[in-house]
């Protein structure tokens, strides 16, 4: 990842401009100069290679072009023309007697128009890359054909996927996936945010529709939804920020410390104590924690304990605790610094591992020479361990950072129905201290059915941890790695 | 690393103690988890770290199904929605790494920017139109679409692998392809074969999400049919308020029992795993 | 064109003619059935019974397993995918409702006449409370299943007397006698609203689905919310009293400590192994406001099944839901596993008379109130208890107290959104 980012942000996003201005261009005289056939290409995509002999490809084409008519008439047809007001047709039903079934009227999902226009928009998008791909490649035949050159058999340009496009063979699955499962689903919730899609107006029986910015108003206090909305979102994102940033830190160096610690040559059994480490990873994280927060709930058993050794009564005469219990995952302030040490305790053993790998390969002679040079061992860790391992692992630590802003489970897990807010002002915006911002918006889609609020604070989630990242990146790693090594 | 300057027995034996004070709470909480899956009371002790009276019923338990507890099943579902999805992962992964790694191409930069771009984006938020869009295709409530799922996306995760790959020396890929080697078998015959322990990495992490995760699990096996859950959601559901009291040591003792396969594959590949996961950090 | 119509006339005519209930016998009719878990093998079994009953047709029932109290929140994930018969709690007849996820019975319940009865014949058959629950405006949405569903006194009665269960001082003061506790929720709006309700306060819904509420003013009983909220302040605030998260009531009353617990009919094994002999469950006891003693006042609630608005076969799932809450079906469910009934003949048989937690909610359906809120009013609610619970407000700060009232009112009265 940190090598993508050689020129910074800006060079990569106008490196991607110029790709497409280039496309375009190719595409303009591809067109202007082709000849008929290359022209008529552009009505029927076959008619290129037709010309120049290539006709299982042009069969291929042809099929396809039929293909994206029918899909278009079929199927796009029925929804793209309600985009713009996402339907007006109430559902209404009738009951037969006769039947025993209901009869609905062929009334319109707003959910679904959405859902397929933008699955319609993403295949003509495709098509249209297609479609010019293929008068450029038209073209180019041409003028094979007119320089006299060899032009590729089927076979050939079947044997072209394992060789100099073996790339587009090895992509297409995956990128397919990615797109139908993350690219699209994450573009609808991003028009969902200008819509009014929460609980008074759910698909089936309601329809919803377009309302603009407003919704990004009143999460910054201007709408008039709730006056608490922002004071919440405030509060929450304060929190998230805290977190990741302790999240990250405490593991990562707690990492560090115990991988020290357990590959120092004083470590009897080192492999036994790892082991024991790493099975705390290998309990799923629904288990260990819905365990822990059993374990430090209000009636469990560290409070019994601590009731029994009295130090509940001790916090509570020097004024800690209000309660007959510690509320270590149910109050402010002792919640939080619990999730984060709990979070040490998941997170460490893990961070241990790449530890371990990363300082095996710790330059040995710088180590050797500080060492006869007469260095404390702290001295050593702080002048070389370390800068060593935030070279290495530096871009791996901005991941991580921005996977703890969206760490849903391990807050989910321990504070959902555990932890009540005494703050009223939160209470009324659905909100609690310790929610991240992704957690919030979890809830307030399974619960309240808000998904219009919960799209845009998931858009402003991601220009969060998008500006985080950019920064991050340009600072800690102007240099492109990259190439180095290969 | 070579010994430190003082050696002697006692900073030794402080050393490992430290460690073992370490382990000790890290164990906690597990020792806790076995200790009350071995309990004969079947709610939650809240009174002692120990269980009153010891007792395997609840294991024998998991293995008499009833309604709620068909944990058998449950480990063979999980265990076939397992090994589909990280075949399908897998190979998703390094096929991507390795065509951004190895292959130069026109639309490299800008498809390893739109996947940065993507990885920011909260998951949790995309879940409903997931939903919908294996609902469009009639896969909820099969394992087809929870596999899609977890395995449609895979290809995002590249960056690891891609960072162990970028490590294979260049001059044996160039050496294959004077020998008139094609790309294809460049990668399936050289560098597959040396990346032993990204596969390894790859593997267990994709093998292992069918197991951890429940909320995409709850929301598309939603029609209430409890054999056909994972493993995840038949525990989870364990807990819900009315049946936490019953099915809470039950809960214990599936999660111990999940927990154990997992336990045993980490430390046959933790070695692979170490390798993997930094041979890829290494290099971002 | 002009065949298609008179080829649709001439089935529709032979439809009509065919027998009453007109269905292709042939045809397989496919439902699906989402109930607790714990209600599992009883559904099965009344499944059975229901197939038994109409030989000449051919089913396909699905039962799922889906708890009554997180009904909801599976079905309007999305209702087209749910089941087409499901049990809920009351208090989601409103949010299922407005998403338009149950069918009206008014426009359905045609369909029983296949059962050979009309939906006057069910209201008739069960008890008023419960029928007028299922209702908003004049439309019934769900057949009512169990009843009782609130929240009352479990005591030990080798610790504490009848009359001393009778009041909060009195209870209390006898717990602190013995050294052990009374433990209740108080961060959630279903438990600490039933003070309010005591006090004459109200919660209602509006036109537009947004919660009604007027615990910052005063009472049609003449009671201020301040004053409410200072009784519960003085019962939080006893040492013999003790605050118990949501969900956690079972694991204390199992975990011994308690002498007396306010709880569900759920509780009610839990409480019997702890109490033992003396196990006892009775109404809610009264609290002090000033010099009067008022009676706590819970949400009395009832448990229902509702048939999808999307179900294929709407009208067979309606015979279902019917036959899943007739009077058989009302009396198996006592039997397997001691649900208050809501039939009238049911409730008026000797085993359901005796039984004890039974008994303690039915004696409080007189001055339990149907709570009917909106989704807004839960988290304010539960937070407003939490406060309560720890001390955050001064029994003797008025100002604050009003000021915690009127924000609460605020959360809840929110529009939606």
């Amino acid at each position: 990842m940190a090598g993508e980012k050689k020129g910074g942000a800006g060079a990569a996003v106008g490196g991607f401009f110029r790709a497409i201005g280039k496309y375009f261009s190719e595409f303009g005289t591809a067109f202007v100069k082709g000849d008929i056939f290359v022209k008529l290409s552009a009505l029927w995509m076959g008619a290129g290679y037709a010309r120049r002999k290539q006709y299982v490809k042009a069969l291929i084409m042809t099929v396809l072009e039929i293909a994206i008519i029918a899909f278009t008439v079929t199927f796009a047809m029925q929804y793209v023309p309600k985009f713009g007001t996402l339907g007006t047709v109430k559902m209404e039903k009738v009951f037969n007697m006769q039947t025993m079934k209901s009869e609905f009227n062929d009334y319109d999902n707003s959910f679904q128009i959405l859902l397929f226009s933008l699955f319609s928009f993403v295949v003509w998008a495709a098509a249209i890359v297609v479609w010019m791909k293929n008068i450029v490649n038209a073209y180019k035949l041409q003028l094979m054909e007119e320089a006299g050159e060899h032009i590729n058999t089927f076979k050939e340009d079947l044997h072209s996927y394992i060789e100099e496009k073996f790339h587009i063979t090895l992509l297409t699955l995956p990128v397919l996936g990615i797109v139908v499962f993350t690219a699209i689903p994450i573009l609808l919730l991003i028009f969902v945010a200008f819509t009014n899609y929460d609980q008074q107006h759910m698909p089936p029986s309601e329809l919803f529709t377009w309302v603009g910015f407003s919704n990004f108003l009143s999460l910054f206090g201007g709408g008039g939804l709730t006056v608490t909305f922002s004071y919440a979102f405030v509060r929450v994102l304060g929190w998230t920020l805290v977190w990741a940033f302790f999240a990250t830190f405490t593991t990562y160096i707690g990492g560090i410390l115990l991988s020290l610690l357990l590959n120092s040559t004083k470590t009897k059994w080192p492999k036994m104590w790892r082991t024991l480490f790493i099975i705390t990873i290998a309990v799923p994280q629904f288990v260990s924690l819905l365990l822990v927060r059993n374990f430090f709930s209000n009636g469990g058993i560290v409070n019994t304990i601590c009731a029994n050794i009295g130090l509940t009564g001790f916090l509570r005469d020097i004024g800690l605790v209000s309660t007959s219990y510690i509320p270590f995952l149910s109050a402010p302030g002792w919640a939080h610094v619990m999730i984060i040490l709990i979070n040490i305790w998941i997170g460490v053993p893990y961070q241990m591992l790449i530890a371990t790998g990363v300082l095996m390969n710790l330059p040995a002679d710088q180590l050797e020479s500080a060492r006869v040079d007469g260095a404390k061992p702290f001295q050593i860790f702080r002048k070389i361990t370390m800068p060593y391992m935030l070279f290495v692992t530096g871009p791996a630590l901005v991941t991580d950072f921005v996977k703890n802003i969206n760490n849903f489970n391990v807050i989910y897990l321990l504070t959902e129905n555990v932890y009540t807010t005494t703050n009223q002002a939160m209470a009324n915006s659905q909100a609690k201290e310790v929610d991240l911002l992704v957690t919030w918006l979890f809830r307030l889609t399974q619960d309240y059915y808000n998904y219009k609020m919960a799209s845009a604070i998931g858009i402003i989630v991601f220009i969060i941890c998008a500006v985080f990242t950019l920064i991050a990146f340009n600072r800690m790693i102007g240099n492109g790695k990259e190439e180095d090594y290969q | 690393m070579k010994k430190m300057k003082s050696n002697r027995t006692s900073t030794i034996v402080m050393h490992n103690l430290l460690i073992a004070v370490l382990a000790f709470i890290w164990l906690i909480p597990i020792v806790w988890l076995f200790c009350t899956s071995f309990s004969s009371y079947s709610g939650m002790n809240t009174s002692t770290f120990f269980p009153k009276e010891w007792s395997v019923i609840h294991y024998i338990k998991l293995f008499q199904p009833d309604s709620v507890a068909q944990f058998p099943q449950w480990f063979m579902n999980t265990f076939i929605i397992a090994c589909v999805t990280c075949v399908i992962s897998t190979a998703f992964v390094l096929m991507v790494a390795y065509a951004t790694s190895v292959m130069r191409f026109p639309m490299r930069k800008p498809l390893m920017n739109f996947a940065v771009i993507l990885n920011l984006f909260p998951g949790m938020l995309a879940m409903i139109a997931v939903y919908f869009t294996l609902k469009t295709f009639n896969l909820t409530n099969s394992y087809a679409g929870l596999i899609m799922v977890y395995s449609g996306s895979a290809g995002l995760g590249y960056l690891i692998a891609k960072g162990f790959f970028d490590t294979v020396p260049r001059a044996l890929c160039e050496a294959a392809r004077i020998d008139g080697c094609s790309e294809a078998r460049i990668f399936a015959q050289i560098v597959i074969p040396m990346s032993r322990p990204i596969i390894v990495y790859t593997v267990i992490s994709s093998f292992l999400v069918p197991w951890m995760d429940f909320v995409y699990a709850k929301m598309i096996l939603n029609a209430g049919v409890s054999s056909k859950y994972t493993v995840a959601i038949g525990l989870f559901k364990m807990l819900d308020k009315s049946l936490i009291n019953s099915y809470f040591t039950i809960f214990c003792a599936g999660g111990v029992l999940v927990s154990i396969p997992i336990s045993i594959l980490f430390m046959i590949m933790q070695k692979f795993y170490v390798e993997g996961i930094t041979g890829g950090a290494v290099k971002g | 064109m002009k065949l298609k119509k008179v080829l649709a006339s001439v089935l529709a005519a032979a439809t009509v003619l065919s027998s009453a209930a007109c269905v292709n016998a042939e045809e397989t009719i496919s439902l699906t059935l989402w109930g607790a878990e714990e209600d599992q093998t009883l559904l099965a079994e009344l499944v059975e019974n229901f197939k038994a009953a109409y030989p000449d047709f051919t089913f396909d029932i699905q039962i799922g397993v889906e708890s009554e109290s997180t009904a909801k929140d599976t079905v309007l994930t999305d209702v087209e995918a749910a089941a087409d018969v499901f049990a809920f709690a009351d208090d989601q007849l409103n949010d299922l409702v407005s998403a338009g996820a149950l069918s009206s019975l008014n426009e359905v319940g045609e369909a029983l006449q296949v059962a050979g009865k009309s939906l006057d014949d069910v209201k008739a058959a069960n008890d008023a409370g419960a029928v007028a629950a299922t209702m908003i405006g004049d439309q019934m949405y769900a057949f009512p299943m169990t009843g009782g569903n609130t929240f009352f006194l479990y005591y030990d009665s080798s610790v504490i007397s009848a009359e001393d269960a009778a009041s909060w001082d009195t209870l209390l003061a006898a717990a602190e006698a013995a050294g052990k506790k009374v433990g209740m929720t108080l961060a959630s709006g279903w438990y600490n609203a039933s003070f309010f309700y005591g006090a004459g306060f109200t919660t209602g819904l509006n036109e537009d689905q947004t919660t009604a509420i007027d615990w910052n003013g005063t009472s049609a009983d003449g009671y201020t919310g301040v004053d409410v909220v200072k009784s519960m302040l003085n019962i939080a605030g006893n040492s013999a009293f003790m605050a118990i998260a949501d969900g956690d009531i079972s694991n204390w009353i199992a975990a011994g400590g308690l002498c007396a617990a306010i709880s569900g009919d759920w509780d009610a094994s839990a409480a019997q192994e702890a109490f033992g002999d003396g196990y006892a469950a009775t109404k809610l006891p009264t609290f002090t406001i000033g010099e009067d003693q008022v009676q706590q006042a819970p949400p009395y609630g009832y448990k229902f099944v509702g048939v999808n608005a999307y179900a294929e076969n709407v009208g067979w799932a309606v015979v279902l839901a019917d036959f899943l809450t007739n009077e058989e079906a009302q009396a198996a469910r006592f039997e397997a596993r001691g649900l208050a009934p809501t039939n009238l003949n049911v409730q008026a048989s000797d085993e359901v008379q005796s039984n004890v937690a039974i008994a303690a909610a039915a004696s409080e359906s007189e001055f339990g109130v149907l709570q009917r809120v909106g989704g807004k009013y839960w988290d304010p609610a539960q937070t407003f208890g939490e406060m309560i619970a720890q001390g955050s407000l001064k029994a003797d700060d008025d100002a604050g107290i009003q000021a915690a009232l009127d924000s609460l009112v605020e959360g809840v009265t929110a529009p939606i959104g």
